[in-house]
């Protein structure tokens, strides 16, 4: 999946231009200008924004000083404001745990789960003994289509303490009010709250894990037999490397996803962070930072401290890859 | 050639695209602004302090709860200038009450009036779900593009853009706007720093809504329709004092097998009426204004020397709410229970799960579910606090002018129209008490008419709560305001979510009190 990645990219020098045919540079004109509105629409809508935040970072702005103004330059102070802020290391309001704990003991929790539920299902769907895969196929995806925010609004629905149904049956079964779990408003329960509602989404990564699964050739398989090998040698050693390249894609998409945890906690914990200052994840406060108390240039220093961050853990993920990654045809990068 | 040609073709489409992409949001059209309709719930639509799709919590002051819902989307095209040499204001709806449909469609028709006797103005709606408003409208004055004027809006939405607003002063005295309608108090409660931010236009006393059917369910008198009064309970002329009001409140919170709290086997976890809802009252400063009374809560006149000045008795007021929501004679709704779904998701009251509400009078703008369930209510005075005083609360909304408008005399023209003219039809729709004294009457025929039940007695008890104000008010300015009223408004989410079992009151009013200091000594 990130084979080009790994294997590095090129821009094209003035040399190696000069050096292209004549029919090879019409053909690299032509593309560059059928490229250019998205170029465009990128260094406009991305870039310039990107640049601008930077340049925030440094400023004193309040997001409703209007770009007109003339903000004063403070250079590193936002930074300095950062690395002393409590919110962000040891919990601030809370006093409990710092939104950036916070959001990496949930992406701790939530991370296996979220690679190996998919993994478990695909390959389940992928076996050949299951009847009706199309059916379950289908079944697993099909909560992947519904609307996130509609999801997490049932999902707050069936876990209200009070009045939700999963509590209600719980009760009906026998436990008593005092046992049953207050789900996101219980500092133990929230996370696996958020796991749960997590889950139902997990069809798109079962897809691609299946279409992972489907690629490896039936041939290694028989090979494998051959050899002796048991359904988890056969695992090991054939099944997992032949994948690794799409479980390693669905890795790198699902860190940056819970870097960016937001809208759940949002949705489901009114963004308070509540209970106890558990949900307040790092991009909540950054959000809030920005929208609610308005200040453009901390929230701009924030960003660029999540940006470093995912850059750092993604850079990391990539130099593991050639330890555990295969790709086809190559060997071990 | 050919390749030519089709290169000089795609290069033209490119550049459309540019232009297309580069053309932004900027009309000429005097047509009226394209209306975007947003599928919402009531749910959705209840106020929130934060920008939070909150489930239970929802509120604020100024922000009428739009009970059908509709954070209808309206979103006009900004544009500078009219087309001809018409001159474009941009009123910008969402920051309070006005975005229920049916208040949009007044708001069209006040539109529509005002443009039909201009030459010189063209008026453009623009409106923005409640939920959304504070981040649009902060991003319009981030990028220079903000709206001429804003409102509905209170103090708590004014004071989230402290520092925006133009002072009107100098064209209240150049255009000769005869202030002597205005209670002259009303008019100096817009005196600030930023000098003259705005003019009366619509007030909201609060009151005790309730509904009778209960209280003759089980037999209590009804609260007070007058201040002063006593009530009768258990055959004792009593005060109506908030621990009298506790007791009712009690008495109202019923479970599924019908045992009230104050009876033995009550059950907790089978609430299915409470006696009584904040209805969106639900931050500290309003808990303890309302209860213990309005206080300045902020000390000192810097940063570095600011501090928070809040009174022990609106600590005892909140704690004494946690305590009608965890303890062991609950008589209002925790979190969880008053964001269930069967509980209105936060609009209690309107859910007919709630024997009594305790909010200010644009309320009544929204409890057309409720009286078509075949519900009725009344209001009833507030009660007598500790100190024997009666404390409510009076909100108050009004336009302001946004201070990077590039046309403040023709929005000052606007804003004329809107709190005088315009407000004979805005006023009713936004459930909102006209400033203007000799028009209050006609704004009670036209409140009677939506809800006939309701008797005259009812509409008095409004009026007589504009004695009370809370002044300062609740929503009264804090150093860094949205940071300070977020903190806050934390406060009150955890209590109304953490049972006592795993809180500890003291520790986290304190926990409050010291983030709200460092929030106020922040550059």
């Amino acid at each position: 999946m990130f084979e080009e990645l790994n294997r590095g990219f090129q821009l094209p020098t003035l040399k190696t231009f000069r050096n292209m045919s004549p029919l090879k540079r019409r053909e690299m004109r032509d593309g560059l200008l059928f490229i250019s509105p998205w170029l465009f629409g990128f260094l406009v809508f991305t870039l310039l924004p990107i640049i601008a935040s930077l340049i925030f970072s440094f400023m004193d702005l309040k997001i409703t000083d209007g770009i007109l103004s003339t903000p004063d330059f403070v250079g590193l102070k936002n930074y300095q404001q950062m690395l002393n802020d409590p919110q962000i290391w040891t919990g601030g309001e809370s006093g409990t745990a710092g939104s950036l704990w916070i959001t990496i003991k949930f992406g701790l929790i939530s991370l296996p789960v979220g690679i190996f539920v998919p993994l478990i299902l695909a390959l389940l769907m992928n076996s050949p003994n299951l009847k009706g895969s199309m059916f379950f196929r289908s079944a697993f995806y099909m909560p992947y289509i519904i609307p996130f925010v509609a999801a997490v609004f049932l999902w707050g629905g069936m876990l209200n303490p009070e009045t939700g149904w999963i509590n209600r049956a719980l009760m009906a079964m026998g436990v008593p009010r005092a046992m049953v779990p207050n789900w996101a408003n219980d500092v133990n329960w929230v996370y696996p709250t958020y796991v749960i509602m997590g889950i139902w989404g997990v069809g798109n990564a079962m897809l691609i894990m299946l279409a992972g699964l489907q690629g490896v050739p039936t041939s290694l398989y028989d090979a494998a037999k051959v050899d002796g090998a048991n359904a988890w040698q056969s695992f090991r050693n054939v099944t997992f490397p032949m994948i690794s390249p799409v479980i390693f894609y669905n890795l790198v998409l699902s860190v940056v996803f819970l870097f960016q945890y937001f809208l759940v906690p949002l949705v489901v914990n009114n963004g308070t962070g509540r209970p106890g200052g558990a949900t307040m994840f790092y991009n909540l406060y950054l959000y809030k930072t920005f929208f609610t108390f308005q200040n453009m240039s901390y929230g701009s220093a924030l960003a660029w401290l999540l940006f470093v961050l995912i850059l750092i853990v993604t850079v990391f993920m990539f130099g593991t890859a050639r330890y555990w990654v295969y790709y086809a045809g190559e060997g071990r990068a | 050639m050919r390749k030519s040609r089709f290169l000089i073709l795609v290069l033209a489409l490119a550049l459309g695209l540019l232009l297309v992409a580069c053309g932004g949001g900027t009309t000429t059209t005097t047509e009226e602004p394209a209306a975007v309709e947003q599928p919402s719930t009531a749910e959705e639509a209840a106020p929130a302090e934060e920008a939070a799709p909150a489930e239970e919590t929802a509120p604020t002051e100024e922000a009428a709860p739009a009970e059908e819902a509709a954070p209808t989307e309206e979103t006009a095209a900004p544009a500078e200038e009219a087309m001809g040499d018409k001159v474009q204001i941009r009123w910008f709806v969402g920051l309070g009450t006005g975005t229920d449909p049916q208040q949009v469609a007044t708001q069209e028709e006040v539109v529509a009036d005002f443009n039909a006797s201009q030459d010189a103005i063209e008026l453009v709606l623009e409106i923005v779900p409640y939920d959304s408003a504070r981040d649009t409208l902060a991003t319009q004055i981030a990028s220079g593009n903000g709206p001429d004027i804003i409102g509905p809006v209170g103090w708590g939405g004014s004071n989230a853009f402290y520092g925006q607003w133009l002072d009107i002063g100098p064209y209240i005295e150049s255009t000769g706007f005869d202030t002597s309608v205005f209670d002259p108090a009303l008019v100096d409660s817009y005196q600030t720093e930023e000098g003259q931010v705005g003019l009366p236009f619509a007030v909201f006393p609060s009151a005790v809504y309730y509904v009778p059917a209960y209280f003759d369910e089980v037999g209590l008198a009804y609260p007070p329709a007058q201040y002063g009064e006593m009530y009768e309970l258990d055959g004792e002329m009593v005060e109506w004092n908030w621990d009298t009001f506790t007791e009712v409140a009690r008495r109202l919170t019923i479970d599924a097998n019908g045992a009230n709290a104050v009876e033995d086997g009550f059950d907790p976890t089978q609430i299915v009426q409470v006696g009584y809802s904040p209805q969106w009252q639900t931050h500290v400063n309003y808990v303890g204004s309302y209860v213990a009374g309005a206080a300045k809560i902020v000390e000192g006149d810097a940063p570095g020397n600011y501090s928070v000045n809040m009174p022990d008795s609106w600590k005892e007021a909140v704690n004494w709410l946690y305590d009608g929501m965890w303890g062991d004679q609950p008589f209002t709704a925790t979190g969880p229970l008053s964001g269930a779904p069967e509980f209105g998701n936060g609009n209690l009251f309107n859910s007919g799960k709630a024997a009594m509400a305790i909010t200010p009078l644009w309320y009544t703008c929204c409890l057309g579910e409720f009286r078509d369930a075949g519900l009725e209510f009344q209001a009833g005075a507030m009660p007598v606090g500790a100190d024997g005083q009666v404390h409510g609360r009076v909100d108050a909304d009004t336009f302001r002018i946004w201070k990077g408008t590039q046309h403040p005399e023709e929005a000052f023209t606007v804003l004329s129209y809107l709190i005088t003219t315009g407000g004979d039809k805005l006023l009713p729709q936004y459930g909102a008490l006209p400033a203007i004294a000799e028009k209050q009457d006609a704004f009670f025929e036209v409140k009677s008419q939506d809800y006939p039940f309701v008797t005259p007695e009812t509409w008095e008890v409004f009026k007589a709560g504009l004695a009370y104000p809370d002044a300062p008010s609740a929503e009264q300015f804090q150093p860094n305001w949205n940071e300070a009223w977020a903190r806050e408004q934390t406060f009150f989410d955890l209590i109304q979510n953490t049972p006592p079992s795993d809180l500890d009151f003291d520790a986290e009013w304190q926990k409050m009190i010291d983030d709200v200091n460092a929030i106020y000594n922040k550059d």
